[in-house]
């Protein structure tokens, strides 16, 4: 929720590879440093958190898709160190009605995964978008951002599904 | 990691067969009436590979806006979900003696036996007319049409006096999308005349220090529909479901009956099947676990602190003996051998340990031997 706090804050968040050079340089001087977080979500009811500074992603799914799904007995994890491709599976979550697929809502390298969520699966549940994050990964690409959704048109979408 | 690109492999190849010659002809063949009628299939096969894979197609592939129903048996097998672990769930040794498979499913949820005793159904439908109740309620209806006066109760599973007469899996596996925006699915097996004695000696679990992550199953009072009107069969039921689920959603046509020619015509079901039967699905995809084993020797007590994920044994597992040097580093000499290698598979091992003769040697494949029965 903070993060989209963020988010919704700082809606200029285009071009992205400008940005991202600017936090670059400016490491050095942290009390200056600009960084743009970028969150975005896709079909597929994933999100990810884009540091314009770090170039991480941070992913997981979405409130509304942990809501659908009830309460979550296992999450699939990919292995640190894989390089991994827009819209490629990268894990799963089972919950007591469904078992799904996730996949990567932008290219990269996963950086680093969750591991509480191998003991604590139920993070999901509580904290979605916060402390139930699935993986982190070092993002090649940031432009593939402008593919994704922006939280107004993935609310919409959900939305959209329950008008059926 | 491996599992899920070969996951993604397969997924890939049901995209594109979308186009492909095979599943036009597969889909021709399914639909020769040409008819808008609710598709319902009946599986020929009594394989649960097949019938897995067949599903699991169906359930990824077909147009989300119609409603579909997919009914099917199996021979004696043992089908676990998606993220359990075999060697928690299952007496392998029970299962191998009487021949019977395991196989994991695509879906999640817990392990349940399956025989020809009982029926297993699926409805699709679209996510507009999702109900888990009102499913429930339609198989209820096809079961009282039958004799049994089974209902629905508050947690949805259909009964008979107070006795569960069907057991469910959670919905088949799919992306978040179709889950959630656009079908659901509904999965039961009806235990009609199911051996249900078979069901405790199989799933006995007495690996009491096994630790495991991923999903355990849950018990639950069951009776088979013959125990309260004797003499229903697989026939009966399936005429009076496929009868319920036509009055509901419509349609007259008579179901299509699918074997496993029909099933083997589809390249995905194939590669479906085949990765059922992998060794890298049915027990590479297990959780990590640990497993703590001790026995007393001749030449000391040993304690195996056993770890594996991916159905691997991990380098931390550890070997101890609280003997002599020589037994001492027999054992850890076993230990950094097992890394690498397959959970419970020491025969290979056995064989390469007992060529090298002297004292280590007999520790080691004594040792190796009770591993590989207490695994």
């Amino acid at each position: 929720m903070f993060a989209a706090r963020i988010r919704s804050a700082l809606p200029a968040a285009r071009p992205l590879a400008q940005t991202s050079r600017v936090g670059a340089l400016q490491r050095t001087t942290p009390a200056f440093a600009r960084t743009i977080i970028t969150k975005r979500y896709t079909k597929d009811h994933e999100w990810v958190s884009y540091d314009s500074e770090t170039k991480i992603g941070t992913v997981s799914i979405t409130d509304h898709a942990q809501q659908s799904l009830g309460d979550v007995v296992f999450v699939e994890l990919p292995s640190a160190g894989s390089e991994i491709k827009q819209g490629d599976q990268i894990g799963a979550v089972e919950s007591v009605k469904a078992a799904s697929d996730i996949y990567a809502p932008i290219s990269g390298i996963i950086e680093e995964i969750n591991e509480t969520l191998g003991d604590q699966p139920n993070l999901l549940n509580k904290s979605p978008e916060d402390e139930g994050w699935l993986c982190k990964i070092q993002v090649t690409n940031p432009a593939e951002l402008d593919d994704l959704l922006n939280e107004e048109a993935y609310t919409k979408l959900c939305e959209d599904g329950e008008d059926h | 990691m491996s599992i899920l690109r070969q996951l993604k492999v397969v997924r890939t190849a049901a995209l594109r067969s979308a186009q492909a010659p095979t599943a036009r002809v597969f889909s021709y063949q399914l639909s020769t009436k040409a008819s808008k009628d609710p598709p319902v299939y009946v599986s020929a096969s009594d394989c649960p590979y097949h019938n897995l894979a067949f599903e699991d197609w169906l359930f990824r592939k077909t147009d989300a806006s119609v409603p579909l129903l997919f009914i099917y048996r199996n021979a004696p097998s043992v089908i676990i979900g998606r993220n359990q672990n075999p060697w928690k769930e299952i007496n392998l040794r029970a299962l191998n003696t009487l021949g019977i498979p395991f196989v994991r499913r695509k879906s999640g949820g817990g392990t349940v036996y399956h025989d020809l005793g009982n029926t297993n159904y699926s409805v699709s439908v679209p996510r507009e007319s999702f109900d888990r109740r009102s499913n429930a309620e339609l198989v209820a209806a096809a079961v009282r049409a039958l004799g049994p006066p089974a209902y629905v109760n508050e947690r949805h599973d259909i009964c008979v006096d107070g006795y569960k007469i069907c057991l469910f899996f959670s919905s088949l596996f799919g992306s978040a999308y179709k889950i959630i925006g656009r079908r659901a699915y509904h999965h039961g097996t009806m235990l009609i005349s199911a051996k249900l004695d078979q069901l405790g000696d199989l799933l006995r679990n007495t690996k009491d220090t096994l630790t495991t992550k991923g999903v355990e199953s849950v018990r639950s009072p069951v009776r088979n529909l013959s125990h309260f009107t004797p003499g229903i069969a697989h026939e009966a039921f399936v005429g009076a479901t496929v009868r319920e689920f036509r009055k509901k959603y419509g349609g007259n046509e008579k179901p299509t009956i699918v074997g496993k020619d029909d099933m083997f015509r589809v390249e995905d079901v194939r590669k479906g099947i085949e990765e059922l039967q992998s060794w890298e699905w049915s027990h590479g995809q297990t959780p990590e676990f640990t497993h703590v084993l001790t026995r007393s020797f001749p030449w000391g007590a040993i304690t195996a602190h056993m770890h594996s994920k991916h159905g691997l044994i991990l380098d931390s597992t550890r070997i101890d003996c609280d003997g002599d040097t020589v037994c001492a580093e027999s054992c850890a000499a076993i230990g950094e051998e097992l890394v690498g290698s397959r959970y419970g598979d020491v025969s290979e091992l056995i064989s390469r340990v007992e060529g090298d003769g002297g004292e280590k040697a007999d520790i080691r494949s004594a040792v190796l031997r009770w591993l590989g029965e207490e695994m």
